[in-house]
């Protein structure tokens, strides 16, 4: 591939990462986790305050990185946050790990990082929940991000490169607790991919328990204390509370039994492998399938004899996070972004092998590293002989591929973006919660107290959230699990309730309320009751 | 006392047979091939004023006059939205009820219709809509009016409106929203006559897209 050509496809695959992450983002309702992730920052930004919780939320960074942009937009309190505010944050690491991929072109080839580019700025599952308010865009852009200072560490060992890993490996710590998964299978196919590709005539084990071939003390110790002092600054909340950094390790505990007993999060092994490999809900089908057919092709090729310390860093990093990620029985489908995004890599590294491979007179294990120039070819002995894919029909296959990945994408941040067929959007908020905030929005202008209108939600945590996000410019909403608890009701314009207090409710209220009933996700209900004197003038002025 | 009874009796006939006669064609339970259920179990406890009682029980037989046929069979379906990102307009006319993947049309999100044309104008005595049924949810602003005019400008009858707060802006209804069953919305036309028959929604509990398994309209063709 020509530099023109390189640069070119590096553009698009930006233009298209950028617009696809960043396009019409505050559209889609708040998740949940999003809204209990959105209004834990708002207490920082209010307040400055920020307190490490052992049993949710996981590591602070997602909240101190939304910091910088409320204060460029001007937004200091909760009440003047907005989606695109916080959404914005992983969007930008959606972006950042392509120039990451970008950072690789000298050592992968440009075929590959391009390929790879374009794939990861079409990738259904990259794109959605790089618009998502959660930890896992971050997350995985720092598992690339730790694996890559590792590998650069491993090429030449110096201290600044030592410290550099450890920075990320302390971002990655203090971003989510399955660091220790990502930060271990970087270290470990680091480690293997470069003692692998050392001298002949000794076996690979002999090779990894050589102490000639470990790092020296002192690059580990600074290596060690760079991650603890980056992870230290965060977890304490820098310095003001101090139980924070030891509250993140006793939170394993929590963590390990989450992952490992049964609960309503549990699936089987290949949960993450069918969910990118085919899913079909409702008329809507969802496919992967491009992505992971290079992968393996370019795990092959990177296993292989002529692999590569890059290569096989890569597929063994992807391999192991992989497989402890299907391992572990508690699964979210995004969960699956840290050896995903090694995948999407990998599959750039397929698509180069395709392209490289002397088809017809050679086999895998004599692939050329890096694509090889025409002149090249004709150069080598049996060049008459032999026949190759032509470039059109690899670009063609791979552009029929990411079309197919942008279709999906956009169906997936547009039309399904909160839909139960959409496999990427899990337990979401139904775009009906929107009505019901519309609803009370509505109610609040026309009432005398207008912002200060009191609300009571009569609901459990579950079925709480979004609504403290969505209803957080009202200075008087109150919530209770259970409606016993809640009262008296005289005098509150509007209440909020869950399925299961309905009932209590309505023998409380009489006929002094009407009631309306809201989906708030596939299959579980709001019922809102809005007293008839309010809600008379409401039609009166919506007739 | 005998014969006072009699009497009576005789008079009570002589006095109401001629209203029984008025009273229109004679009747008979309304035959309907209907789909397997798609959930376990209608969701008994969902409450809202708002919201039709969930028994959890089918409707019941329903009485339509002798003669009374299937008139939207295979009959020709416009709507608001003629490009439907899954499924084909036909669909909704072609006696396929199956909640399942495949047998629903999905429409444009928001305010949308879809209209059925029965070819010929006809007194119509049953409508049927099955918008999705694979999950307990509520289809919202739904919306049925019969009229002679394909545009739907003049002679419209709306025979069912739950868009309580107007935000379709075809008026407030009074008629309660009601949760998707395999059995389907039974809306009851009275005999009324058409020739076009308009449904329109506005999304649902689950998202805000509009869907369509079948519409059947029953009726008897005008002489």
């Amino acid at each position: 591939m020509t530099k023109g050509g390189f640069a070119t496809l590096v553009g698009v695959a930006l233009v298209l990462a950028i617009g696809l992450r960043v396009i019409d983002l505050d559209r889609r309702p708040m998740h949940h986790d999003e809204a209990n992730q959105a209004v834990k920052f708002g207490v920082l930004l209010e307040t400055g305050r920020y307190q490490y919780d052992r049993t949710d939320h996981h590591g602070p960074t997602l909240y101190y990185l939304t910091l910088p942009v409320a204060w460029i937009r001007g937004q200091t309190t909760l009440a003047s946050l907005d989606a695109w505010t916080v959404r914005i944050v992983p969007a930008l690491f959606g972006v950042g790990l392509l120039l990451l991929f970008l950072s690789l072109a000298s050592r992968l080839g440009r075929t590959a990082v391009a390929s790879a580019m374009l794939l990861a700025a079409l990738s259904p599952a990259l794109v959605y929940y790089s618009r998502f308010y959660i930890q896992e865009s971050i997350f995985a852009c720092l598992a690339i991000a730790c694996l890559m200072a590792l590998g650069r560490y491993a090429e030449r060992p110096t201290l600044a490169r030592a410290l550099t890993a450890g920075v990320c490996a302390g971002l990655a710590y203090a971003t989510k607790e399955t660091s220790v998964i990502v930060v271990s299978a970087a270290v470990v196919a680091v480690a293997v991919a470069r003692r692998w590709s050392g001298p002949t005539g000794h076996r690979l084990a002999s090779r990894m328990m050589d102490p000639r071939t470990w790092p020296p003390i002192r690059h580990l110790a600074a290596a060690a204390a760079a991650a603890l002092a980056v992870a230290g600054l965060f977890f304490t909340a820098f310095l003001s509370y101090p139980d924070g950094l030891l509250d993140s390790i006793r939170a394993f505990s929590v963590f390990f039994d989450r992952g490992t007993g049964a609960s309503a999060y549990s699936q089987p092994w290949d949960y993450y492998l069918r969910l990118l490999g085919w899913s079909s809900s409702g008329g809507a089908v969802w496919t992967e399938a491009a992505v992971l057919a290079l992968a393996l092709v370019g795990m092959g090729s990177a296993l292989g004899p002529a692999g590569g310390f890059w290569p096989r860093a890569i597929a063994i990093y992807t391999a192991i996070t992989a497989i402890v990620f299907s391992a572990v029985s508690y699964k979210t489908p995004w969960n699956l972004l840290p050896f995903y995004a090694g995948a999407v890599l990998l599959a750039g590294i397929g698509a180069q092998a395709i392209a490289a491979h002397p088809w017809g007179q050679t086999r895998w294990g004599q692939i050329p590293r890096r694509p090889m120039t025409q002149k090249a070819w004709a150069l080598t002995p049996s060049a008459g002989k032999r026949w190759a894919l032509p470039p059109w029909l690899v670009g063609a296959v791979l552009v029929a591929a990411c079309a197919h990945l942008g279709w999906q994408s956009w169906r997936a941040i547009d039309r399904y973006a909160a839909d139960p067929r959409n496999p990427y959007a899990y337990a979401h908020t139904s775009p009906d919660v929107l009505r019901l905030v519309q609803r009370v929005t509505d109610l609040a202008a026309i009432d005398a107290d207008h912002d200060r209108m009191l609300v009571r939600v009569v609901a459990g945590p579950y079925e709480q959230w979004p609504l403290p996000w969505y209803l957080r410019r009202m200075e008087r909403v109150g919530y209770w699990p259970r409606a016993a608890d809640a009262g008296p009701f005289e005098g509150t314009p509007v209440i909020v309730a869950s399925q299961e207090n309905v009932g209590a409710l309505e023998a409380a209220l009489g006929d002094k309320y009407i009631s309306e009933m809201y989906g708030l996700r596939p299959e579980v209900f709001l019922t809102v009751f809005i007293e008839r004197g309010l809600w008379e003038r409401f039609l009166a002025a919506h007739r | 006392m005998k014969i006072q009874h009699m009497l009576a009796t005789v008079l009570t006939v002589a006095m109401f047979a001629p209203l029984q006669a008025g009273q229109g064609p004679e009747k008979t339970e309304l035959k309907l091939k209907l789909p397997k259920p798609m959930f376990i179990g209608t969701p008994t406890n969902l409450k809202s004023a708002n919201l039709e009682v969930v028994t959890g029980k089918s409707r019941g037989p329903f009485m339509v006059p002798v003669g009374t046929k299937l008139l939207s069979e295979k009959k020709a379906v416009k709507s608001s939205d003629m490009q439907p990102v899954i499924g084909e307009m036909e669909m909704i006319t072609d006696g396929e009820k199956e909640g399942g993947d495949g047998y629903f049309v999905e429409i444009a999100p928001g305010k949308q219709w879809v209209q059925v044309d029965l070819g010929a104008s006809a007194s119509l005595h049953a409508i049927l809509a099955w918008h999705y049924h694979s999950q307990a949810r509520v289809y919202r602003d739904v919306i049925v009016q019969v009229s002679d005019d394909k545009d739907f400008l003049k002679g419209v009858t709306t025979i069912f409106n739950n868009d309580h707060d107007n935000t379709s802006g075809l008026g407030i209804g009074k008629d309660k929203e009601y949760i998707e069953v395999a059995e389907g919305r039974l809306f009851d036309p009275k005999g009324l006559k058409g020739r076009y028959v308009r449904c329109y929604s506005n999304g649902n509990t689950s998202n805000d897209l509009n869907h369509y398994v079948e519409i059947e309209v029953y009726g008897t063709p005008l002489k």
